[in-house]
């Protein structure tokens, strides 16, 4: 029963099964768009990890249900308990193979996109706008550099490198724009930083993946802890600021 | 038949019970060193190494002496319940418990002083609450334990082939000494 | 029932007691957090003194002679009964009740987000049943498989007559009971609405329920810590004759690393429960900002043990579907060393990974880098039991039955686990999906995909073993489809809104998500239905159905040699080891010794 013909057989046939599944999946996984549209150069660098990280978890996750599949077909017996399978208690040659491979794989995923994402991500230290962000139950307070606070939409220019800095004023929340992909939690007592680049215009209004979503449970309140977000053109953008002085800080003040 | 083999299994368990006692013992204290380990990493990564002025450093070490010296009183019990003592059994662990009461009420009067000059809405005073606090309980249960081993003592219980409660709580009390050598310059001498 | 409603009296007069006297004592309200804090202790005393506590032990610290409750049939199940078969069948009933209950909690909240917008319950309800829910799947995680399957199977598959200490072990269970009644009636005290992570200082601040649980997650942890002691004790001590540790039967050793892990790792999830309950009712301020706290030193704290707790969930799940595969495919568990390896592999780094949960948290960057490193590494000896499994199945002569179309399910949802989890690893790709419903989605594939189906995989596996009767097949095979094809379909969509940019914990969403929300939904009813044919299945056969053969299975591991159910005390005759219990196919091979009155007085 354990002739090694039908080994080599059943190998062959897995590893055709399996190779047909690899084809597939990373067909559909490249035809078809799953994430949300990027809005920010980091959007880019945490998408092209994501894709990675999928075109080498196709590999894996079809070995599995290729075994599966051939085993569910090949393998079953005609329900006589009392037969046994070939008694193959292990194969170092298998083993080892196992091993390297995925030791291989781990090693490959933190180089990249680890350590390689991490490093784009923190490439830059610099940014040409800071942007104080303060969170309290259950809203999101922005300072501008002009000292402008704003509480109903969070405005941003194109193409400038932002910094966020976070507080929070009571207890946990998370300052997170999906369609950035940036996130950092706002901690009382701590200011947190997280950068964003937008490149691309738009606002909440077309896309919910414009939006600063307080991502860590904070209450009654946290689902709709959510400020819209709108990029802008550079000039829009600082003609806005300067707006905000003006006419939105008493009525913030009487709104407080 | 089976009751000759239900016998084999009894000799059997006799002879595991002492090994799956003492290594329960064990086990149980390594898992509250973990207890004592996030307390105090819990000390560490919220005031560092930063301690008040106001410390009764004197006080302090003369209940560590108190509490080392209750080490011996106790280990002095099991030794004489193992050579058939009884008399020297009853003394030692009272002499014990004397010790872990007197290392109880220095202990509050430390805190009651401290918590004038850093109250538990500090994060120092915090962690001292909690510290002593967790090691105190210890110390108090440590001291039931032993009380109750003394009544049964007195009662004509323990022998010296046969003396595993004694044993145990006089373990127990070994591993809360120890805790307290480590509790002591978390909170004293950092 | 006398000893139940002794032990419900007595906790209702502890815990009224503990709650007048700290009011006596120090004024306030009989519901602030300090009364309720020593009402609880009282009570939980109360409870177990009352269950049998005292009549089986405590007595003797008085000098006075043990007289443990007498009960038979199935009254047994309702003492302080040592028998850790009795044990094993408590743990089983009662969490797959709490399982049925959180998954009917699950429902409520998926019927509240079929839509966007609010349909009946408004955010703080459903904060809080989601946080309910949260906790007691987590329970029915924890203890589920090691506390019916480890406790009926550990001392039958060594060949011992019962646990180490079959008093502690009653104990374990029967602290379960309060810590249920303690977190089912915190919506008394206004329940808590932090989700099961509890994190400070919204954990501080909330309403009085959060006592409550901290309370019952405190003793919760306590039966862990005390069933991991007994489970590490007994497979050191208890062995029979000739079961050397390269003989051990996988589940074994898996329950083994598992309670290593849980009796000493559990004390981190106390401790940062107590310092929150410190900070709520002794004025501490370990996570508050203003007296110079730190909300992160708790997430440290919690995820040191939080992070291990998902191999304390999953490890004996490996170890019952690699039962399960080995003895059903009749070959022999392939590379047995090489897998047990892996588990202890596992049980060490598990240790060492807690701060990946903490990408996001503002902790310092520096830490980012190694917890991913440490975090990628443990898919290696992971992807190990993977081996360990497929490996099994390859040229196997499957036995067709309901637990391996289960182990099937298995390997097919903890893949999709194992694989999304490297994404929350990795710095960048977790630093979008973190506190999203992607990450929802995976834990979900682990625990419900992994551990849950593992659960339900043993209870069918060992069902004749348990009850002396045989389920029924078909019925089983057509759960194992439904709940495998159910599951997916619930989860799969969840994936997709959260990387789309969905948040987790949330009563309400951008009406961009309705459509796979809506689906999801649908597909949870019709997941919650399939329980109706599970339960329904073995109800039914416990009671009527055919009588099963000792070993249906033709398994040979050490329970399968005995009658169904086994007799009080397991063995008759001291049983004796004489090779390894899966080496299916080898001609002349035995694990055990025939039973024979010889062969027992030898040892
Ligand atoms: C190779 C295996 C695994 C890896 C690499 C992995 C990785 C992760 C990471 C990085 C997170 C944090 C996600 C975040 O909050 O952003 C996470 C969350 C989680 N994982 Fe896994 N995981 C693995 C297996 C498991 C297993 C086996 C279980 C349980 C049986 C599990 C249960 C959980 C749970 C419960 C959470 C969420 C905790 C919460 O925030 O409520 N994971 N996993
Ligand atoms: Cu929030
Ligand atoms: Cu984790």
């Amino acid at each position: 029963m354990n002739d090694s013909g039908g080994y080599k057989r059943d190998a062959i046939r897995v590893g055709l099964l399996w190779l047909a599944l690899v084809v597939v999946l990373e067909v559909v996984w490249f035809s078809v768009e799953i994430l949300p549209r990027q809005y920010a150069e980091e959007a880019r660098i945490i998408d092209d990890a994501f894709n990675l990280l999928t075109i080498l978890g196709i590999p894996v996750f079809s070995f599995v249900v290729a075994m599966l599949i051939y085993a569910a077909l090949r393998f079953r017996s005609g329900g006589d308990a009392s037969q046994d399978g070939p008694p193959i208690k292990t194969s170092t040659p298998v083993v080892v193979t196992w091993l390297v491979v995925t030791t291989a794989l781990a090693v490959f995923i933190l180089i990249n996109p680890g350590l390689v994402g991490l490093a784009e991500l923190r490439a830059n230290p610099d940014a040409d706008l800071v942007i104080e962000v303060e969170g309290q139950r259950w809203q999101w307070v922005a300072t501008y550099p002009n000292g402008a606070e704003v509480r109903d939409e969070l405005v941003l220019p194109v193409d400038t490198r932002i910094k966020f800095e976070v507080t929070s004023v009571d207890i946990l929340h998370s300052f997170w724009v999906p369609g950035f992909r940036t996130k950092i939690d706002a901690v009382p007592g701590l200011t947190t930083s997280v950068y964003a680049t937008p490149t691309e215009l738009g606002s909440f209004a077309e896309d919910s993946a414009l939006r600063l979503q307080c991502a860590e449970l904070c209450g009654i309140g946290h689902a709709r802890m959510v400020m819209p977000v709108r990029v802008v053109e550079k000039a829009e953008f600082q003609a806005w600021m300067a707006d905000q002085l003006t006419a939105e800080a008493p009525a913030a003040e009487g709104r407080g | 038949m089976a009751l000759s083999a239900g016998a084999a299994h009894e000799r059997a368990e006799a002879l595991s019970r002492p090994r799956a006692n003492r290594l329960g013992l064990w086990l149980f204290f390594a898992s509250e060193t973990f207890l004592f380990a996030a307390f105090i990493s819990a000390r560490f990564v919220s005031s560092g190494t930063y301690k008040p002025e106001e410390l009764n450093q004197p006080l302090a070490l003369f209940l560590t002496v108190v509490l080392l010296g209750s080490s011996i009183s106790a280990y002095l019990a099991e030794t004489s319940i193992a050579h058939g003592n009884r008399q020297g059994l009853i003394r030692y662990l009272s002499i014990t418990i004397l010790l872990g009461l007197a290392f109880l009420v220095g202990v509050g009067f430390e805190f009651k002083e401290a918590i004038e000059y850093f109250p538990p809405e500090t994060i120092y005073g915090s962690n001292f609450l909690a510290l002593i606090g967790l090691h105190g309980f210890h110390v108090f249960t440590g001291v039931v334990a032993l009380a109750v081993v003394l009544r049964l003592g007195t009662k004509g219980h323990f022998e010296p082939d046969d003396y595993w409660g004694v044993e145990g709580v006089v373990k127990y009390w070994h591993f809360v000494d120890l805790a307290w050598v480590v509790i002591f310059p978390t909170l004293y001498l950092f | 029932m006398r000893p139940l409603i002794r032990a419900v009296v007595l906790g209702l007069v502890g815990y009224v007691a503990g709650a007048w006297l700290t009011v006596a004592v120090r004024g306030g309200s009989p519901s602030d957090d300090v009364a309720v804090t020593f009402g609880f202790i009282l009570g939980l005393i109360g409870w177990l003194m009352g269950i049998g506590v005292w009549n089986a032990w405590a007595r003797e610290w008085f000098g006075l002679p043990a007289k443990p409750d007498q009960a038979t049939g199935w009254q047994r199940y309702l003492t302080f009964n040592t028998d850790h078969k009795v044990i094993g069948v408590q743990y089983l009933v009662t969490f797959i009740t709490v399982l049925l209950l959180g998954g009917f909690m699950a429902l409520i909240m998926r019927w509240e987000l079929a839509n966007p917008g609010q349909d009946f319950l408004d955010p703080d309800t459903y904060n809080k049943l989601m946080s309910m829910h949260g906790i007691l799947m987590i329970a029915t995680a924890v203890a589920g498989i090691l506390g019916a399957f480890g406790n009926y199977l550990v001392p039958l598959m060594i060949g011992a007559r019962d646990m180490a200490f079959p008093r502690v072990n009653a104990m374990s269970f029967w602290l379960i009971p309060p810590v249920a009644i303690g977190l089912l009636s915190a919506p008394l005290l206004g329940s808590f609405d932090s989700g099961w992570t509890a994190y400070p200082p919204l954990s501080v601040v909330n309403e009085g329920g959060q006592v409550l649980f901290i309370l019952a997650v405190i003793t919760f942890g306590l039966s862990s810590i005390l069933g991991g002691l007994n489970i590490v004790t007994t497979v050191a001590t208890m062995r029979a004759p000739g079961m050397s540790w390269g003989r051990l039967p996988i589940f074994v050793w898996a329950a083994f690393a598992a309670s290593v892990l849980s009796l000493l790792i559990t004390q981190f999830f106390a401790a940062s429960l107590i310092l929150i309950l410190l900070d709520r009712a002794a004025g501490t301020t370990f996570f508050l900002a203003e007296g110079g706290g730190d909300a992160l030193l708790y997430q440290h704290l919690f995820w040191f043990y939080s992070h291990p707790a998902v191999y304390i969930m999953v490890l004996p799940a490996f170890g019952v579907m690699l039962e399960i595969i080995t003895h059903l495919a009749r070959k022999p568990l392939f590379a047995y060393k090489v897998v047990v390896a892996g588990f202890w592999g596992i049980v060490g780094l598990s240790v060492a990974v807690w701060a990946h949960h903490m990408f996001t948290s503002g902790m310092a960057e520096s830490l980012h880098a190694p917890f991913m490193a440490l975090t990628e590494a443990i898919s290696i000896p992971t992807g190990l039991v993977f081996l360990g499994a497929l490996g099994t199945l390859w040229q196997g002569r499957l036995q067709s039955k309901t637990p391996l179309w289960l182990a099937f399910g298995w390997l097919f949802n903890f893949t999709i686990g194992g694989i999304t989890g490297i994404y929350l690893a990795d710095v960048a790709t977790d630093i979008h999906l973190q506190d999203t419903y992607f990450v929802v989605a995976h834990f979900h594939y682990t625990i419900v995909g992994g551990t849950i189906f593992a659960l339900i995989a043993g209870s069918y596996f060992w069902f004749p073993k348990i009850t002396g009767r045989m389920y029924h097949e078909r019925l089983g095979k057509i759960f194992a489809v439904w709940l495998t094809v159910g599951f997916n379909l619930v989860f799969i969509p969840l994936f997709w809104v959260g990387i789309n940019g969905m948040n987790r914990r949330i009563a309400d969403y951008p009406e961009f998500f309705a459509g796979p929300n809506a689906f999801a939904s649908v597909a949870a009813y019709i997941l919650g239905a399939g329980f109706l044919l599970y339960a329904g299945n073995l109800l039914w056969s416990a009671r009527r159905g055919p009588a099963a053969d000792p070993n249906p299975w033709g398994a040979r591991t050490l329970e399968w040699q005995l009658p169904s159910p086994p007799p009080e005390h397991n063995f008759p005759l001291l049983p004796e080891v004489v090779g390894h219990p899966y080496d299916y196919g080898i001609p002349g091979s035995v694990h055990v010794a025939p039973m024979t009155p010889e062969g027992g007085e030898e040892a």
